[in-house]
């Protein structure tokens, strides 16, 4: 197979334009005619729905959750970038492209981040126009934050809770077409499966998640944006529904997928506290502004931290990267809290965590000024652990928190199966080895709003508009694999929970495919993982039936998907022996003992295809090209 | 028709007519607390008082079928809402407690709004249904030094001042207004006027009960 | 960390049409760090264990920001906490000992599907009805185009917090869902962008509520006491002000 990005000629600035102009349009009596499938309603999912439904297809949208509101985009906090310059601080277009380039380590295509940065400030009239309350300047201007160690002013937010808002916008949208009937919205529906007819995407078999029902619907084009694959891990800060199961069965029907192990661990969320954790919290990054980041000098010491004397405490962040200190970025930071806890310096009664101390900045400003910067993220904090910060350090550890890889896409959003588009954080496109701070939301809306709408047509102007039905014999043979699967899972009824597997391979990520990785550890992850795998279809029990609600049978349809998406995580880590963005390779590493990465071999994505269920994953690269931007190492010594 | 009819289709239509019919209801309540404390002043003002009032004549009736029609109006709206109410949650919890927004005047406005209907009607038998020949003292003397009777008039003007608590404050949120500045002042508001309508009122059967000069 | 262990009465509902009954439960040891839905999880994993049908409820964020969860605790929606959703809440709240009777939301807009869930997409219906700005992708204008005074910006932003979790309904004796509609109508109202279609929006949006079986308001102020996001009830009569000048002076019907 070859991969083909079909990113358009001519000078990057002018890429988009050219495309929009060199796109085929679909007349207006034409898109009628046209059905086109959603799944999923985040940012990415809604925002498409509607904006498609308003060009005149006629749209089907489905979500796991009973409302399109609750997707996981929702729980975003920090803000949205967009290169607005409203500060007049320097920043344009080209500046937020380099930096988003930049900040994904030099592993992404240059063409899609400059489009991403060229739309972003359509994002924000956009939903300033639908209603968003964004933070404003008495003035009534707009207000923007500096986000992500960024040098400019350009995040947008709404208190804490940007993501709800955006996503309010985007499922106001999506319901004004509803009422309109243009969108036919269809909740706990989850998708099990893709239908293909003549190496087209026609189609998709859900369950419905009340009745157990298989269900199936045909259309001219299925759009993914099913959001990223973080909870492989189990623990994340990613919603409990949160999955890889559309993105892995299109990915087994033919869509390849590219660089699944690139994985971002964020290093402020709360710690671990016990074998029955659910879910992780993130904490704000901004915290690191004020609060010093510490753990014991001597491994093993248990003492409450008022009575460790200063000279017993380890500031390895400051001791490590004097100019940086606590604000080195996001993977140096992690990687250097899971180090001090695996030398056993770890604190709290996990011994994973370490402290972010605040005791200082309290001691210079003042208690009043710290609480005022920090105080309801404090009180979060004392919600969920019932210690407050400002009477002693906060314990911090990191967490994995959003997945950069997704399905492989061309600069039209299509993935290699032709009629199969991917949005948002399910696809690869935009952040490269690490994603910089208040740019998910930006990516999600950019696909939705203003791509999608208009490389789609590139794809239905080739094909027949004639009716799509569900007669098809491929349907019934899909949805009769679907039910077969369920029927399988539910005959086990072995002795272990989902939870309790889920968990297990869960660390094996963890220590393997993390934020540190070697060949060794990930060798064995990989002789482990299918262990784990035969075991959860020899062992694990699901009470109840499949024609019912049955939440135990959802997670483990979707946990059944994570065991063998797993598998190609770790191989794909295996296979890029260089450090980039988020992780290191332990092999791959400067004198000072700091990530190394290696353009002259990985300057590529690498993607992966599907060959069946015996046979190894086809490796394809796709060679990335800077004519723009010239790759640079990272220092933060 | 129209305008009223369309406010009936709708919760929030009904309720403004509540609060539209309360408001009325509260202001000849007003007036008829001050006619009534008169009677304070003693027996030959209450009785020329009442006197002037009945000479009104035509007036008076016409004020009469206003107030019966207002009354009409809350009852029946206060019914259906009630209805409608109980019918939007078919199946209860089976532990009841409260967050502490409600407050026992509102916990109870229907149950209070009934004894006041009640009230009105012996209220009226007594007073209005009546011989009118019978100077006003002598037939307050008359009925209310009967205990059972004067009991029967605190019991149910307690009721009307619960009522007045809650419904003095929420008929102004129902048609709109509530100022985060003046809200708080609207709330007490509301209670010293029901603290004060129901007081005054209660002195009447109190002070027949317990003072041998009240309207002697 | 400490434990404790509680008593549990949890509604158990196959489905919508069958009979429903409180199921008692021994929670076995319980840490008083765990959040209430993970007291659950370790319940369901027992269950799972011994063969019988885990307690379904709904979840997915954990973090007090999708409306997903809730349950009614003792009474309380989201339990006894102010402005905590029941992902929220922790155990420590409780002693051991405790009774903890958990029952779903009702109300007649809200349909049990089993156990715990229910189906509140009576909620979407009502934004269905006219929650939104009419404005098509593209073509909007710049976005500092129109200033917006920071307290506007600020209340909209406190209506604009609703998590749309139902418990307002749940809470209130009417089962009204006022406070839900309230805070959507707040929220555009407040907004010059949501200004042209204001009178629709309460008008449309008042009948919506009415006609799938919500009760009335009768201020009695429970929604506010118990909304995790503590959504004043300051909206609800701007709501009524909003349907009241639609319906008595403007053009509309
Ligand atoms: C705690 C937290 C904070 C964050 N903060 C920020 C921030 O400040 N700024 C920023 O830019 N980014 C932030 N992010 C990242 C960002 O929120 C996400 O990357 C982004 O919202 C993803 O949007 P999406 O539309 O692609 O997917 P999602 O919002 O995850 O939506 C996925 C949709 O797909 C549906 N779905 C999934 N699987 C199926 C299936 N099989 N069948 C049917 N439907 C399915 C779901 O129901 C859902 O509707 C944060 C992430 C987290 C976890
Ligand atoms: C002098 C007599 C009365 C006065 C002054 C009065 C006043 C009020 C007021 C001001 C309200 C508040 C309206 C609102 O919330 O907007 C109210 C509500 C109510 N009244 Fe009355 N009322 C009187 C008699 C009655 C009677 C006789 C009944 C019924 C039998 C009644 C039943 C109710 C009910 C049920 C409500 C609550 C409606 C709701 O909130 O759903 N009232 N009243
Ligand atoms: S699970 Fe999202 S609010 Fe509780």
């Amino acid at each position: 197979m070859k991969l083909d990005p079909k990113v358009p000629g001519g000078p990057l600035a002018e890429k988009w334009d050219k495309h929009r102009f060199d796109s085929k349009l679909v007349n207006p009596a034409n898109k009628r005619k046209f059905d086109i499938i959603v799944v999923g309603a985040g940012l990415a999912g809604a925002s498409a729905s509607a904006s498609l439904a308003e060009l005149g297809y006629n749209v089907k949208t489905f979500c796991l959750q009973d409302s399109p509101r609750r997707a996981h985009s929702i729980a975003a906090q920090g803000g949205i970038n967009a290169a607005k310059n409203y500060q007049n601080d320097g920043d344009s277009i080209f500046r937020l492209f380099y930096d988003t380039i930049k900040g994904g380590d030099f592993r992404a295509r240059e063409a899609n981040v400059y489009r991403l940065a060229q739309v972003s400030n359509n994002i924000i009239d956009q939903c300033v126009a639908q209603g968003v309350p964004f933070a404003r300047e008495y003035g009534g201007q707009l207000a923007n934050r500096s986000f992500g160690g960024a040098q400019v002013s350009r995040t947008f937010y709404a208190r804490g809770q940007t993501g709800q808002q955006l996503l309010l916008g985007a499922y106001s949208a999506l319901m004004r077409q509803v009422k309109k009937g243009k969108v036919e919205m269809l909740s706990r529906r989850e998708m099990l499966d893709l239908v293909i007819i003549d190496g087209q995407a026609r189609g998709i078999v859900t369950r419905n998640m009340l009745t157990g029902g298989i269900e199936t619907h045909a259309a001219h084009a299925v759009v993914l944006a099913t959001g990223g694959y973080g909870n492989a891990y189990f623990l994340s800060t990613n919603a409990m529904g949160s999955n890889v199961t559309a993105a892995w069965r299109a990915y087994k029907k033919g869509a390849c997928f590219a660089n699944p192990c690139f994985v971002q661990i964020h290093p402020t969320c709360i710690p671990v506290h016990g074998s029955y954790q659910s879910k992780l919290t993130l904490m704000s990054e901004s915290l690191r502004n004020d609060g010093r980041v510490w753990v014991p000098k001597n491994p093993g010491d248990t003492r409450p931290p008022a009575e460790i004397p200063e000279a017993e405490r380890d500031y390895y962040l400051e001791n490590k990267y004097p100019s940086f200190g606590n604000l080195v970025p996001r993977d140096v930071a992690s990687r250097n809290a899971k180090e001090q806890c695996d030398l056993g310096k770890g604190v709290g009664s996990t011994r994973l965590a370490v402290y972010l101390d605040f005791s200082e900045a309290i001691n210079r400003d003042g208690a009043s000024v710290i609480f005022q910067k920090y105080g309801n993220l404090f009180h979060m904090y004392e919600k969920i652990t019932a210690a407050n910060p400002m009477h002693e350090p906060m314990m911090i550890f990191p967490a994995v928190h959003y997945t950069m890889g997704g399905l492989w896409v061309d600069y039209n959003l299509m993935s290699t199966i032709p009629g199969l588009f991917v949005l948002g954080e399910a696809n690869f496109s935009d952040h490269g080895a690490n994603r910089l701070g208040a740019s998910a939301l930006m990516q999600g809306l950019a696909d939705g709003y203003f791509i999608i709408p208009y490389t789609i047509g590139n794809y239905l102007a080739t094909i027949s508009s004639k009716p799509n039905d569900t007669g098809h014999q491929a349907f019934r043979q899909t949805a009769d694999d679907a039910t077969e699967k369920i029927s399988k899972l539910l005959s086990i009824k072995g002795k272990k929970t989902v939870d309790e597997i889920h968990r297990e391979l869960g660390l094996v990520m963890w220590d393997a495919c993390g934020m540190a990785r070697n060949e060794e550890g990930l060798q064995k992850a990989l002789d482990k993982i299918p262990a784990i795998r035969d075991e959860f279809w020899q062992n694990v029990t699901i009470p109840g039936s499949g024609q019912e609600l049955n939440q135990s049978l959802e997670r483990a349809g979707r946990v059944a998907d994570f065991l063998e998406f797993a598998e190609l995580m770790v191989v794909d880590a295996l296979s890029r022996k260089e450090s980039c963005g988020c992780h290191l390779r332990e092999e791959s590493q400067t004198e000072e003992n700091e990530a190394k990465r290696d353009d002259a071999n990985y300057s590529h994505v690498s993607v992966w295809e599907y060959k069946g269920k015996d046979s190894s994953p086809e490796f394809h690269k796709e060679p990335l090209i800077f004519e723009n931007v010239q790759p640079s190492q990272r220092s933060y010594k | 028709m129209g305008l009223i009819g369309s406010l009936y289709r709708s919760s929030v239509g009904k309720k403004s007519i509540m609060a539209a019919s309360g408001l009325l209801l509260s202001l000849f309540l007003l007036t008829h607390m001050l006619g009534n404390s008169v009677s304070f002043l003693g027996r030959n003002a209450f009785n020329t008082y009442a006197e002037r009032l009945h000479s009104l004549g035509v007036l008076v009736y016409i004020f009469e079928i206003g107030l019966l029609t207002l009354f009409l109006i809350h009852i029946i709206t206060g019914i259906i809402l009630y209805l409608e109410n109980l019918q939007a949650r078919p199946a209860r919890y089976s532990v009841n407690t409260s967050e502490g927004g409600r407050s026992w005047g509102s916990r109870t406005m229907p149950y209070t709004g009934v004894i006041i209907l009640i009230f009105i009607i012996v209220h009226l038998m007594n007073f209005h249904f009546t011989d009118k020949s019978v100077p006003v003292a002598d037939l307050v003397r008359e009925l209310l030094s009967s205990p059972s009777l004067a009991f029967f008039y605190i019991f149910s003007l307690v009721a009307l001042a619960l009522h007045l608590s809650h419904g003095f404050w929420s008929l102004f949120q129902s048609i709109g207004f509530n100022h985060e500045k003046y809200n708080p002042l609207l709330m007490k508001g509301a209670l010293v006027f029901s603290i004060l309508m129901g007081t005054v009122f209660i002195l009447i059967p109190v002070l027949t009960l317990v003072s041998r000069s009240f309207l002697l | 960390m400490s434990k404790i262990e509680l008593t549990l009465k949890i509604w158990r509902q196959a489905k919508s049409d069958a009979p429903g009954r409180l199921q008692t439960y021994a929670s076995g040891p319980i840490s008083t760090d765990m959040s209430f839905l993970e007291m659950l999880d370790v319940l369901n994993e027992r269950l799972t264990r011994e063969g019988e049908e885990p307690v379904a409820f709904d979840h997915d964020c954990r973090e007090g920001i999708c409306g997903m969860c809730g349950a009614v605790v003792n009474g309380h929606p989201h339990g006894p906490e102010k402005e905590t959703t029941l992902c929220q809440l922790h155990m420590r709240h409780f002693k051991d000992g405790d009774t903890l009777v958990i029952e779903p939301f009702r109300a007649k807009a809200y349909k049990i599907e089993k156990d715990l869930v229910v189906d509140r997409s009576s909620l979407d219906k009502m934004i269905i009805s006219g929650g939104f700005v009419s404005v098509n992708t593209g073509g909007a204008p710049d976005a500092n185009g129109i200033p917006i005074p920071q307290k506007n910006a600020e209340e909209a932003m406190d209506a604009a917090a609703c998590i749309g979790c139902g418990a307002c309904v749940a809470a209130c004796p009417n089962a009204s869902a006022m406070l839900f509609v309230a805070a959507k109508v707040s929220h555009l109202a407040l907004l010059p962008q949501g200004q042209p279609e204001q009178a629709r929006r309460a008008l449309d949006m008042v009948r919506e509520m009415d006609a799938l079986g919500f009760g009335n308001c009768s201020n009695e102020r429970e929604c506010e006491a118990a909304c995790p996001k503590g959504i004043s009830i300051r909206n609800i009569a701007r709501l009524n002000r909003e349907f009241l000048k639609a319906a008595i002076f403007s053009d509309e019907d």
